[in-house]
């Protein structure tokens, strides 16, 4: 039987799933990376090491699905996490780490760019919020900063444009991931000199530009001999994560939506227009040439959870991470929605949307003399989900939804996806697949093996869990305490600057 | 136990111990100030609170100490009351110099019983955790008390006596600080702080026994814990970093190759090119020509 092999560059790890012709896991094997902070607002990874590490697993998985004898694989495709940037010298070699999506670094060169009207007249051309995530505010910090680099620097690489080239020689970037650089004229499907000629680059220093569904690439034949895949096995150049999350998440139709809960976390629709926000808060990434995936990421995810238990729940009898995590939630469920007037905003580490202030910070709101434990738990999801409606409540502005599929280990517990129907009184569907993102790499690949004829009918095969319904007297207690959530995020935005510049003042002492 | 200073060049009380800078005993009646300013350390110092609470700060982190803890710092590392006061209470110390614990070539001087593999997996431990405040560590009063002791009644043997105890305070120390840092909380972090030592230094032949007692857990749970947070066991994560480093260092001119997988952790030339080719189809001479186009 045929196999398609999806390989996932995550901010985290590689995941490599195997799937068989009907969509079935066959085979799953994953190694971890490290992220880098040398200094704060910076986040960084060593692409020399992902791509070891992805040989590495991907070797071992192919061995393993051919000692089956069952498999013949196909093809593999690639994903990766958006908005990171590796410079590299005429020689193809790295200059430093790659950026990661979340280093901040760039703060001022974002602060700078938005004071002028280029801003605006950027994000809509570009579809990329005016944020340092975005590769070209990296790439105007380090024309600040790091001068001799920059001038150094023949290519400007995303990390999977880089490891496509050591497995093929060639540099390329899809689509999807060119759509995420700030650099990129989402109308035209080129290049947008405009961003080009202010961050001081030309489209040469930048990979050729491919459909997602691309397989012009070859392997090299070393390493068809040490991976054991022939040169008959497609290289399909495959889309970003976010964009093959929401493919896979199967809500092409008209109505539906996403939300994937990981450690940071986002809500996306998929549609043939632009979305037009007047704020220029929401993304518009390209899926293909036919479909734009539009929405809302925030920071503050399932990491924020994560802090919560590493400071506050019980670890002391040896438990497991999912024996903490099972306690907290048991918790929280004995306390009501609202938290009896306990809110919490979630903005750990700064915020992007719907807010885009990088100097936000987290703020227990409400506290009174008879809140316990279980309410500071319960207040803390609450505020991870509110924030989540902040965006939905952007995205339907634009469009009616009326089911949202949810991703994400953090997201699919039983309690979560129910306090998430209550607060947006949506029907929340539980993805089946165990990762979406992959299930989307599986889906361009069958199509283009002819297994599905489009990219709307492979999305049609999703099948998710039945819906949780919203309690509508839930949703009536939330709607009010999201309003006022959102007045303390907006009312305390002058203070979070203030902050800011104290803090600034004290790491200088 | 009692007030009392043994210094080296006062006294003959150390005499027979060039290793022990100081100790000493000090019952604080009333608040000092400036009497324990912030100082930078020349010696690995160690506190041992009595009685009392004292407000210090430690390597730039203000604790607050209480009886039965103990505080220790590596030279460099900073140390003193906060505003430089001392506060009401009962304190113990004593300055060493474990050179000869960190740095292995050196024989001279050489008082401790450890060996070789002990001294450097509790040299990587202390170069991790560069100064502590071990909360509740009954056993430091104990050897502190024997220490003076033996110091003082000079029976015989008394000398290989208070080395053996220093060990024993230097193992005690360790200990706590493995134990305390073993907690599934931080795993993340003590994995990153691993990662980086393991990183500067790719030509050690690390054992997992090492990089467990490094972030301070036994063998069998590190090796379940690393495998579960990285897909990999502790030695094909290792692997992996040492290519991970030769691929880099391939793709500079100037280094040779035998060099490259020396400095990389590989026992020959050899070995390095068979592992390097079964992933990546290359041998490393044929990878550095497909990267260099000067």
């Amino acid at each position: 039987m045929d196999c398609f092999i999806s390989i996932e560059l995550g901010t985290n790890a590689v995941r490599v799933y195997a799937f068989d012709t009907n969509g079935a896991i066959v085979g799953f094997n994953r190694g971890a990376y490290t992220t880098f902070h040398p200094a704060a607002d910076y986040s960084e990874q060593d692409p020399e090491q992902i791509f070891i590490t992805m040989l590495f697993v991907l070797k071992n998985l192919v061995s393993e699905i051919k000692s089956t004898g069952k498999y013949q694989i196909v093809s593999l495709c690639f994903s990766a996490s958006m908005h990171s940037l590796l410079a590299v010298d005429r020689n193809g070699v790295p200059l430093g780490n790659a950026i990661t999506w979340a280093d901040n670094r760039g703060k001022q060169e974002t602060k700078r760019l938005r004071t002028k009207a280029l801003a605006r007249k950027l994000y809509e051309a570009t579809g990329t919020p005016i944020h340092p995530m975005s590769p070209l505010l990296k790439i105007l910090w380090l024309k600040s900063n790091q001068q001799e680099k920059f001038e150094k620097t023949s290519m400007f690489l995303s990390i999977k444009s880089y490891i496509i080239m050591q497995l093929t020689g060639r540099y390329v970037i899809d689509l999807s991931l060119a759509s995420a650089t700030g650099l990129l004229n989402i109308h035209h499907f080129g290049w947008e000199q405009e961003a080009l000629d202010y961050a001081g680059i030309t489209p040469t220093q930048l990979p050729d530009i491919v459909p997602i569904s691309d397989s012009s690439c070859k392997l090299k034949r070393q390493y068809q001999v040490s991976l054991g895949i022939g040169p008959e096995t497609k290289i399909i150049a495959g889309s970003s994560d976010g964009c093959f999350a929401s493919l896979g998440g199967g809500i092409m139709e008209e109505g539906r939506a996403t939300i994937t809960i990981e450690d940071s976390a986002a809500m996306r629709i998929i549609g043939r227009k632009v979305l037009q926000d007047e704020g220029c808060r929401m993304f518009n990434y390209i899926l293909d040439e036919h479909y734009y995936i539009s929405g809302g990421p925030s920071n503050n995810g399932s990491v924020v959870f994560e802090w919560f238990s590493r400071q506050f729940a019980n670890y002391t009898d040896s438990y497991s991470d999912e024996m903490v995590m099972r306690d907290l939630l048991l918790m929280a469920e004995q306390v009501d929605a609202g938290a009896d007037g306990l809110l919490f905003l979630p903005y750990l580490l700064g915020e992007r949307a719907p807010i885009w202030n990088p100097s936000a910070r987290g703020v227990y709101f409400g506290a009174n003399i008879n809140h316990d434990r279980r309410h500071f738990i319960r207040a803390t999801i609450e505020g991870i989900l509110f924030e989540m409606y902040s965006i939905g409540k952007l995205l339907l502005q634009h469009r009616d939804i009326s089911q949202i599929t949810v991703n994400g280990s953090f997201v699919t517990a039983p309690l979560i996806s129910r306090l998430l129907a209550d607060i947006f009184n949506i029907p929340m569907s539980v993805n089946q697949h165990v990762s979406a993102v992959s299930t989307g790499a599986f889906l361009l690949s069958a199509k283009e093996f002819g297994i599905y004829r489009s990219l709307e009918e492979a999305a049609k095969s999703i099948t998710l869990h039945a819906p949780v319904h919203p309690d509508p007297a839930n949703h009536a207690i939330y709607a009010k305490y999201h309003q006022l959530f959102e007045k303390l995020t907006d009312k305390l935005s002058p203070e979070f600057e203030l902050l800011d510049e104290l803090t600034l003042l004290s790491d200088k002492h | 136990m009692n007030q009392f200073l043994f210094k080296q060049d006062n006294g003959n009380e150390l005499m027979l111990f060039p290793h022990i800078l100081e100790m000493g005993v000090r019952k604080n009646l009333s608040v000092q100030l400036n009497a324990f300013p912030e100082i930078v350390a020349t010696r690995f110092c160690v506190y041992y609170v009595i009685d009392g609470k004292f407000d210090w700060q430690v390597a730039g982190r203000r604790s607050i100490i209480l009886p039965k803890d103990a505080v220790y710092v590596m030279p460099g590392e900073k140390i003193g009351g906060v505003n430089g006061t001392l506060d009401v209470g009962t304190v113990a110390w004593i300055h060493l110099d474990i050179d000869c614990l960190l740095d292995k070539g050196r024989t001279q001087g050489k008082w401790s019983g450890f060996s070789e593999s002990e001294a450097l997996t509790i040299e990587h431990i202390f170069r991790m955790h560069r100064a502590a405040h071990l909360p509740i560590l009954n056993e430091v009063s104990r050897i502190f008390q024997d220490i003076y002791t033996e110091l003082q009644q000079r029976e015989v043997g008394y000398a290989s006596m208070v080395n053996q105890l220093l060990d024993e305070l230097i193992i005690v120390l360790v200990r706590q600080l493995t134990r305390q840092s073993a907690s599934s909380r931080d795993f993340p972090k003590k994995f990153l702080q691993l990662e980086q030592m393991l990183r500067q230094n790719l030509a050690h032949q690390w054992t997992v026994e090492e990089m467990a007692a490094s972030v301070g857990m036994g063998t069998t749970s590190f090796t379940e814990r690393v495998r579960s947070y990285s897909g990999f066991s502790p030695l094909s994560y290792l692997i992996n970093l040492r290519v991970t480093e030769a691929t880099r260092l391939l793709k500079q001119p100037d280094l040779n190759v035998t060099d490259i997988a020396l400095d990389t952790g590989f026992y020959s030339s050899q070995h390095f090119s068979t592992t390097f080719k079964k992933l990546t189809g290359y041998t490393p001479r044929e990878f550095r020509k497909k990267n260099l186009y000067l």
